[in-house]
């Protein structure tokens, strides 16, 4: 079974249709990257897999849960979706551990010595094994950003969403969150990520779905996407990322 | 329950069980009211203790008639009101019998006759009526004096100002900003006496009767003692003796004070106790209602960003009300306007009620900055937390919340200051706080300047206290 499946999905603001009648299905251990225009909708898709966004319409089914029903804990199931954002969303109160601790703690997964322990494996994982005590502020933004996918790690995930991870950093600092990525990737994650990375795609991601203008325009192995773009949007697209 | 949810409700408990105790435990004994600073009918004593020609009638004649009660001094204006409003049983309070007064009141048979004068200030060129034309003639509401001077403005063609408490109207023709105020003889004459610098320039007008009033139908026993003693205490001679007292001795006889001392420092040490006791009042009264507030603008605060509609439209509702109307107004219509519309005699003890005005006041103020400090944290903070799968309310409390207040911390101490001088307001209806403690000393000895001084200097003093240890308060925090 598919980890999610997602049918005739649409999304309005008011008259503003963002999304048109998407459908996608993502398996397990499977990397999907969506590329696509600014304002093609990708982020606020990506959104309304963990209900941050609730849909007009359609249907979202993930690891088993219909997150249309009305019976569905959402809580549960954010549980086992873990969201890293643009801008990092650190909690600039606590402390890199007690980001990273604060909801399995809270939400009683883990003792605090166990969360501890883990957080301090997450850390090393992503390469800040010596900012457990920091503020986030005192971290540059690609230390943040791996402090953030620390965290959402440390609940255990079944899915990573990542909505345009490295958009806000400065280019030096895209390499190290990058690598973290592919780490996960090639680890077994199932995962989802909005990107403007075509080089990162190209080479970690199983398939690549392009979207514009509220639809999926086209979808494939990256190969056949990046070299043999098949609808005139997309190799528009291509033509103005690529030869930037 | 949680921690907080225990003490919400031993709050509210403890809160009931006060207004319960307040409405059984006044029954037995009769409440009269009188005013606070109308020498020598009334005024406060070098103490606390209150004394004067109304005073010590009331008091003869309760002995002679064996009646039971608890005296309560405050404005006259409130006197009269909570008369009518059945919160007290009786005001005694040099008040004229009128017959206006009469479709409201049943009064006792006069226990002083009365006449109105007019004085103007020491060296005032004014000496008749006519002088008064184009000037401005300071009265006090409520007064025979008022009623009289209201009767000839158009006449004389002055203008009218009117004061809550003697020693304002008496200040404001002093310093010349009123050319004259009408007050009754005995009245004056102590006053200028007692080294207030103006003088009597025109005979006894409207010669009126002075009565001790109940609410219409009601006490009516409680009448019918007062007019027994009355007569039993005229009889026996007690009658002449108290108002030779205060009006044939000097002041200083009175109110245990020596003229020697008063300097700030000897005026300072002579009123320690009341001051004092006036200060106690004003921080209890403060501290309890920022508790209070404090607790009141979270729950407005949370409410006001909850998802949906119904809490913010309840939170933006009760902060649009309490923040728009004027603290007196609330304090009034919560111990005057609210025991009348509930009726059966209830009522709430002045405390209390200056308590919730504050609370209502102060925590709708407190629920709009904390509503403001909980929107200004970031939208992505709230949406990272869920999406970790925290429930709404644990994110609100660990993220949120700890982040919001740290954004509030400067309207927090900000609202504090303003808690504490916002009571000072509180002492219309009735509470003994700093403020009306000043009030109360000048209305005996007149010198308003100093011990102004002395009242600003100790709100000052408070205040730095105050600052201080919220600056510490928030320096632990960061």
């Amino acid at each position: 079974m598919a980890k999610v499946i997602v049918k005739d999905l649409h999304k309005s603001y008011g008259d503003n249709e963002v999304l048109k009648g998407l459908n996608l299905e993502v398996e397990d251990n499977e990397v999907v990257c969506m590329i696509g225009p600014s304002g093609s909708g990708k982020s606020t898709f990506l959104r309304c897999l963990n209900d941050l966004e609730v849909p007009t319409k359609g249907q979202i089914v993930i690891s088993g849960y219909d997150l249309s029903d009305k019976g569905t804990n959402i809580n549960l199931v954010r549980e086992n979706i873990g969201m890293v954002f643009q801008h990092f969303n650190l909690f600039p109160h606590l402390t890199v551990m007690q980001n990273i601790t604060l909801a399995p703690v809270q939400l009683k997964k883990e003792s605090k010595e166990t969360a501890d322990a883990t957080a301090h494996e997450l850390l090393k994982t992503v390469g800040l094994a010596d900012k457990a005590d920091a503020m986030p502020n005192s971290l540059s933004g690609g230390q943040q950003q791996r402090v953030a996918i620390a965290r959402a790690l440390a609940m255990k995930p079944k899915i990573m969403l990542f909505d345009e991870p490295t958009s806000a950093l400065d280019p030096e600092m895209v390499g190290d969150v990058l690598d973290v990525m592919k780490k996960l990737a090639a680890g077994g994650m199932t995962m989802i990520v909005v990107t403007h990375e075509m080089g990162f795609a190209k080479e970690v991601a199983d398939r690549v779905v392009f979207m514009a203008d509220g639809l999926i325009q086209e979808s494939g192995k990256p190969d056949d996407v990046f070299d043999h773009p098949k609808s005139p949007r997309l190799q528009d697209f291509l033509n103005k990322v690529i030869n930037v | 329950m949680k921690k907080w949810q225990v003490a919400v409700v031993m709050v509210l408990a403890t809160l009931g069980s006060w207004f319960a105790f307040a409405s059984t435990a006044q029954a037995k004994t009769y409440t009269i009211a009188t005013d606070t600073t109308f020498a020598p009918f009334e005024f406060q004593a070098k103490g606390g203790k209150y004394k004067g020609i109304d005073i010590d009638i009331l008091n003869a004649i309760a002995k002679k008639e064996n009646i039971k009660y608890k005296l309560k001094a405050i404005s006259f204006g409130a006197a009269v009101q909570q008369l009518s409003a059945n919160q007290v049983d009786g005001v005694i309070a040099g008040m004229n019998v009128t017959p206006e007064r009469k479709q409201t009141f049943d009064f006792s048979d006069a226990y002083y006759t009365s006449g109105v004068v007019m004085a103007v200030a020491k060296g005032s060129s004014v000496k008749s009526f006519k002088d008064l034309k184009g000037k401005t003639v300071a009265l006090k509401t409520g007064t025979a004096g008022a009623t009289y001077a209201k009767s000839i403005e158009s006449k004389y063609g002055f203008k009218i100002k009117y004061f809550n408490d003697s020693n304002n109207m008496y200040n404001d023709v002093k310093v010349g900003n009123s050319a004259a105020c009408f007050e009754d003889y005995p009245v004056m004459s102590y006053g200028i006496k007692n080294g207030i610098a103006l003088k009597i320039v025109s005979k006894q007008y409207e010669a009126g009767d002075y009565g001790f009033a109940v609410k219409k139908g009601k006490n009516a026993e409680l009448l019918k003692k007062f007019n027994a003693g009355l007569k039993a205490i005229k009889a026996d001679g007690q009658y002449k003796k108290i108002v030779d007292k205060y009006l044939h001795s000097s002041e200083s006889s009175l109110t245990g004070e020596t003229a020697s001392s008063r300097t700030f420092v000897g005026l300072f040490t002579q009123n320690l106790s009341t001051i004092g006791s006036g200060l106690w009042m004003t921080l209890e009264l403060t501290v309890i209602s920022i508790i209070l507030a404090t607790i009141m603008g979270m729950i407005l605060g949370v409410l006001g960003v909850m998802p949906g509609k119904l809490g913010p439209a309840i939170s933006s509702t009760i902060i649009y009300i309490f923040r728009g109307m004027p603290l007196m107004v609330l304090a009034f219509f919560i111990y005057i306007g609210f025991p009348d519309l509930i009726g059966h005699g209830f009522k709430i003890p002045a405390f209390i009620a200056g308590m919730i005005t504050l609370m209502l006041n102060e925590g709708a103020y407190t629920g709009a900055f904390v509503k403001g400090g909980f929107q200004a944290v970031d939208d992505g903070q709230m949406e990272a937390a869920r999406s970790l799968g925290l429930p709404y309310w644990t994110a609100m409390r660990k993220v949120i919340m700890p982040q919001g207040i740290r954004i509030m911390i400067p309207s927090f101490i900000n609202q504090f200051i303003i808690t504490l001088k916002d009571t000072s307001i509180l002492s219309v209806i009735g509470i003994v706080e700093l403020t009306q403690t000043g009030t109360l000393i000048i209305a005996r000895n007149f010198e308003g300047f100093k011990i102004w001084l002395m009242i600003a200097i100790i709100y000052l003093v408070i205040i730095t206290l105050l600052t201080w240890l919220s600056n510490w308060v928030q320096r632990r925090m960061n």
